[in-house]
């Protein structure tokens, strides 16, 4: 277990800079989640903090310790890679042994904990084989091993779960909460995946084009996004916007509402529009609302049971309580009726 | 694999097989009935397609005549030697500019290329003094040293290739386990990519095993004359041209590398990197 910390953090490769100014406190065990559009810096970011990368400038400071110049192995640190990155010519012992026999460990100690390892990740039976006899997720438990059998004091996992099928990601998502409960160890974890952000992080880092947009708990992002970026990164199906005037609110430039918050009825009860979309998923139902002086369509998530159609007229209208204001900016505004409020 | 159903293709393709490997094996079948034809049938003037009395005479002659064995163990040693370092350094070097940036770095590949491109017997102008002032001329580790000019550039550039290929997160996960640069190269790199550094081999060992100029021009000496100029010499000189012996030996000289290729061929199909990533 480890505090972590990132302070100033600068990147370039060549002229392009990628990360600006990144400060960042992890705490002790914590579980944090990095999200963010494709290229913002996620990946980089897990290499800085494991040492693949070297800092242009800013200091990450482990333990109390800065670690910019400590090589990878000497960080406590372990990363579990998108690709999963096994050794293809060594059994999965020999995989997951590797680093403790780099490290000069007894041959006996290797074995427990290679062992150790393999019981918690039930790759026991599969110890001999090679990476090639193994299906996807044996192997990603494989590539989770190799990094236990470290006892890292942080874990990096970029992206471990993208190269998998649905149903197995589920399970693999459920292996790595376990994990998370049964050691205790600081663990960081990109993911392009809103579930497995949600699901398992106990904080959340919203990243954009090399900056942090917003640190906080899931639910606090996706209750209080500090902007819109962060608005419309949280959620699924995204955070509708409307502009501030359409909906009586011509202070706030844009007014932002989650689909479960839109409510759809009949002619003349708001919003005028039309349904151009309709997405049943049993439980829910999602309408594609197309309304004039709006750029996209709305989304509203309504119950399974209601009729809705294609081409039917329908308006629709939104709650100051629920819907989330944002400035020219994009940055969040103070409510606009605080009167309405229960503090 | 595709059913090819058009006519215009299959002509097209099917005739330019069969043309390169008329190409290819005509020359070998001629050695091959040559070697077994008695003399007066070899020296008619319309030639048999077939020897008509199959014979073995030229073969018992390949092996008294000459030192048809002692050129081979020459040719086994240099070919060897040469095709074995050149693969070390085009190892070392491929995988430096396939995985290291440094200054110069694209300068190095075009010398490099450029330098294959360079006719073989100029090289041998400079090379032939550097051998007499290390006192290496009329010694086999001087050939094998000359002969790494044949195929180092495009071994080097094979390498590469190969190396350029190798994903860079499995490099990365060796670096993050505590593998020194070095260690990484030893005991990551190079055991995935022995179809490579095998292909590189054998193509070294071939231009090796083949050549006349180099062996020619550096070895004078009788007893470590390579297999090539052990060949020219013995069976065709100024003076007389003993076709059947020369066709039979250099059947033999042949094996080799057709019993090389054989055994090797297994290892290029299969996949040794499977399972890395993904
Ligand atoms: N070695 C490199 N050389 C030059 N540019 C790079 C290098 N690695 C990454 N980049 C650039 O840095 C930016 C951030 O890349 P990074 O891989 O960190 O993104 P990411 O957030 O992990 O994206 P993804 O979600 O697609 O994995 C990208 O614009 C990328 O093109
Ligand atoms: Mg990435």
């Amino acid at each position: 277990m480890a505090t972590l910390q990132l302070s100033g953090v600068c990147k370039s490769f060549g002229t392009t800079p990628v990360l600006h100014d990144i400060d960042l406190d992890i705490g002790e065990g914590e579980f944090v989640v990095f999200v963010g559009p494709s290229g913002c810096g996620k990946s980089t970011l897990l290499r800085l903090i494991c040492g693949l990368d070297t800092i242009d400038s800013g200091t990450l400071t482990i333990d109390g310790e800065i670690v910019n110049d400590v090589p990878p192995a000497k960080r406590g640190i372990a990363m579990v890679f998108q690709s999963y990155a096994l050794y293809p010519h060594m059994s999965v012992a020999s995989n997951m042994g590797y680093a403790l026999r780099l490290a000069g460990t007894p041959k006996a100690e290797i074995e427990r904990r290679v062992e150790a390892a393999a019981n918690v990740l039930r790759l026991g039976p599969l110890l001999k084989r090679k990476p090639r006899q193994l299906s996807g997720g044996q192997r990603q438990r494989v590539a989770i091993g190799r990094a236990i059998v470290r006892e890292p004091n942080v874990f990096l996992f970029d992206e471990p779960l993208s190269n998998l099928d649905a149903a197995l990601r589920v399970d693999m998502r459920a292996e790595i909460a376990a994990l998370k409960q049964r050691l205790g160890t600081t663990m960081i974890y990109v993911t392009h995946d809103q579930i497995e952000a949600m699901t398992l992080a106990d904080r959340i880092v919203v990243m954009n084009a090399g900056r942090i947009e917003q640190v906080g708990s899931p639910l606090e992002l996706y209750r209080r996004p500090a902007n819109r970026v962060v608005a419309r990164f949280i959620g699924s199906p995204r955070m509708n916007l409307l502009p501030g005037a359409l909906v009586g609110d011509p202070a706030a430039a844009e007014i932002g509402v989650r689909p479960e918050h839109v409510r759809l009825a009949g002619v003349g009860h708001g919003l005028a529009g039309t349904v151009r979309m309709v997405e049943h998923l049993g439980s829910d139902l999602f309408a594609h609302v197309e309304i004039a002086g709006v750029e996209e369509r709305v989304v509203a998530r309504l119950d399974g049971g209601r009729e809705v159609h294609v081409g039917e007229a329908v308006s629709i209208s939104v709650d100051a309580d629920t819907s989330h204001r944002f400035d020219a900016q994009g940055k969040r505004m103070a409510p606009a009726h605080n009167d309405r409020r229960t503090a | 694999m595709f059913e090819l159903s058009q006519r215009g293709p299959r002509i097209l393709f099917g005739l330019t097989t069969v043309l390169v490997g008329l190409f290819l094996f005509a020359p070998i079948y001629w050695l091959l009935i040559s070697a077994f034809k008695g003399n007066s049938e070899l020296y008619r003037i319309i030639p048999t397609l077939w020897p008509g009395e199959p014979t073995l005479t030229h073969f018992s002659t390949a092996f008294t005549r000459g030192n048809l064995l002692v050129n081979l163990k020459n040719s086994l040693i240099v070919s060897g030697g040469s095709a074995a370092l050149n693969m070390a350094l085009a190892a070392y070097a491929g995988y430096a500019l396939a995985k290291f940036r440094f200054a110069g770095r694209r300068m190095l590949m075009i010398v490099l290329l450029s330098a294959q491109a360079t006719p073989f017997g100029l090289l041998l102008i400079t090379i032939y003094p550097s051998l007499v002032a290390f006192d290496l001329l009329d010694t086999h580790l001087g050939l094998i040293l000359a002969s790494i000019v044949f195929a180092l550039p495009v071994s080097t550039y094979m390498m590469f290739s190969y190396f350029s290929q190798v994903p860079g997160e499995l490099i990365d996960a060796a670096r993050a386990d505590g593998a020194s640069e070095l260690r990484i190269f030893h005991t990551i790199v190079l055991p995935i990519s022995i179809p490579a550094l095998v292909t590189v081999f054998l193509y070294a060992f071939m231009w090796s095993w083949n050549d006349l100029l180099y062996s020619m021009t550096l070895i004078v000496s009788e007893e470590k004359r390579t297999i090539g100029p052990g060949l020219l010499l013995n069976y065709l000189n100024e003076t007389n041209a003993d076709w059947g012996g020369a066709m039979a030996a250099s059947l033999v000289a042949s094996l080799p590398i057709l019993i090389a290729f054989a055994i090797v061929q297994r290892s290029f199909i299969q996949g040794v990197t499977a399972g890395a990533v993904k």
